[in-house]
This record gives structure tokens, C-alpha cells and sequence, in this order.
């Protein structure tokens, strides 16, 4: 079972994909492809690729400039759209990056519905730690 | 007593803030300094634009409706997280804080 089935699991799940940094769709899942389609799963991911960058961007200004630490680097980014809410992870490439590893796995993302969306189980899910090989 | 410093009851906040729509800091309470509480404001007031446009964009280039006006969003750190609702940001610890119940406080503090 793949964290993709995992975070397919959680309620309110409409699609879990994973992506490159530069926001390429590598693999899905769909539950509602009638709501949810792979061209939006693309621009989606494109999007929260994007997303990623300038947090982790405000994440580093803010450290240097208020001394706190904490932040960074940006684990998880998630954005709460009207109905939807899309939760995506680069943690696991945290993890091998500490390991010293250049091979980086993907980013990590669920689609969820707002009424039912159960955000600590989606990080809960995401910030598995997974062994690095 | 503030509204929104009834958030501070809840476990993992840190520290929140309200500011007006120009990113002016209203109020701020929690461990944090006021300099850094209006930098704070400023820094959520930009971001909330950016997920603003960002959410816009997709909902114009997909044409799939529900992504619009978004709700808030959440930059999750290694031990701190901000969350961001309408005009209100706090500062949470990324483990152990109940997220969802944290969410749908702000959600229903931004509303008086």
C-alpha cells in the first residue's frame, strides 16, 4: 500500500499525486474524475510547486530578519479553497536530504473536500517517516 | 476581553494577530514582539493576496468552480506553523496543536 492509497483513505479525498519541484505530475490518483480531472491535477501541482518556493523563501527572510527559528525548511504548504483544500509535502525529501542523499523522492499531495477535510490526519499521513534507502 | 486572544486558550498557539486589509496590525497578542507581530500582519496580509491570485488563476485556466474565494492556508515549518484566515494569522507549533479545531476557530472569530 503506497502513501498515495493512504491519503486516498482520508475522508473528503478527491485525488493524492505526487510531483516534481518543477511542479510535473508524476502519479495519481482520482476519485471524482467528473469534479477533478488530470489537467487540474497539473496546474494544481504546478501551483503549489510555486507555492512551495515562496514560502520557503518568506521562510528564510523571516528567520534572518526576527532571529526566530522554526520555520524552516517549509514542510508542508496547504491552501483552503472555498470548498476544496489542497495539502502537499516535501518532507520525505527532508529526510533524504539529511541522509545525504542527491536523489530526492517526489512531493506528496492530497486533494480533500472542505466539509469533510481532516487536516492533522493528511499531515499525519504525509510526515510518515519512510526508511531511507 | 479581545475575541480573538481567546485562541491563545487553545493548545499550540502561539501567538495571533489581526490586521486590517492594507496589512496595519490591529491587534496582536502572544509570545511574540510588536515589531515582529506588525511585521507578522504584513507578511499575511501579502500572503493571503498571493493565495488569493493563485486560487483565482487556477480556477480561471481549470474552470473548476470551489476554489474560489479561498478560505486560508497554512505554511507548515519544522517545529512552527503559521495558519491564515481571512484577516487574522497565528502562530502554532507544528506538532501536537489541533489543527482542525484551530481552523475552524479562526473561521468563526473572523466572522464578528
Amino acid at each position: 500500500m503506497t502513501t498515495l492509497d493512504d491519503l486516498m483513505k482520508l475522508p473528503g479525498a478527491m485525488a493524492a499525486f505526487e510531483f516534481r519541484g518543477s511542479g510535473e505530475v508524476l502519479e495519481q490518483r482520482i476519485a471524482y474524475p467528473d469534479r477533478i480531472n488530470e489537467s487540474t491535477l497539473d496546474l494544481l501541482a504546478h501551483m503549489c510547486a510555486a507555492n512551495l518556493s515562496i514560502a520557503t523563501m518568506q521562510a528564510r527572510g523571516w528567520e534572518k530578519v526576527t532571529g526566530m527559528e522554526g520555520f524552516y525548511p517549509i514542510q508542508e504548504f496547504t491552501l483552503i479553497g472555498f470548498d476544496w483544500s489542497v495539502v502537499v509535502s516535501g518532507l520525505q525529501r527532508e529526510h533524504y536530504k539529511q541522509a545525504g542523499k542527491f536523489s530526492l523522492p517526489p512531493f506528496m499531495g492530497v486533494v480533500l473536500a472542505n466539509e469533510s477535510a481532516d487536516y492533522e490526519a493528511a499531515f499525519g499521513i504525509l510526515e510518515r517517516k519512510e526508511p531511507v534507502p | 476581553m479581545s475575541m480573538i486572544r481567546r485562541l491563545l486558550a487553545l493548545d499550540g498557539v502561539n501567538v495571533i494577530c489581526h490586521f486590517r486589509d492594507d496589512g496595519y496590525l490591529i491587534e496582536g497578542y502572544g509570545l511574540m514582539s510588536h515589531n515582529d507581530m506588525g511585521r507578522l500582519a504584513q507578511f499575511a496580509r501579502d500572503y493571503r493576496r498571493i493565495a488569493q491570485g493563485n486560487a483565482d488563476q487556477l480556477a480561471m485556466f481549470s474552470g473548476m468552480r470551489g476554489w474560489t474565494p479561498p478560505h486560508g492556508w497554512i505554511i507548515r515549518g519544522v517545529t512552527q506553523s503559521l495558519c491564515g484566515v481571512a484577516n487574522l494569522v497565528c502562530v502554532v507549533d507544528s506538532t501536537g496543536a489541533p489543527l482542525n479545531e484551530i481552523l475552524l476557530e479562526l473561521r468563526e472569530v473572523s466572522h464578528w
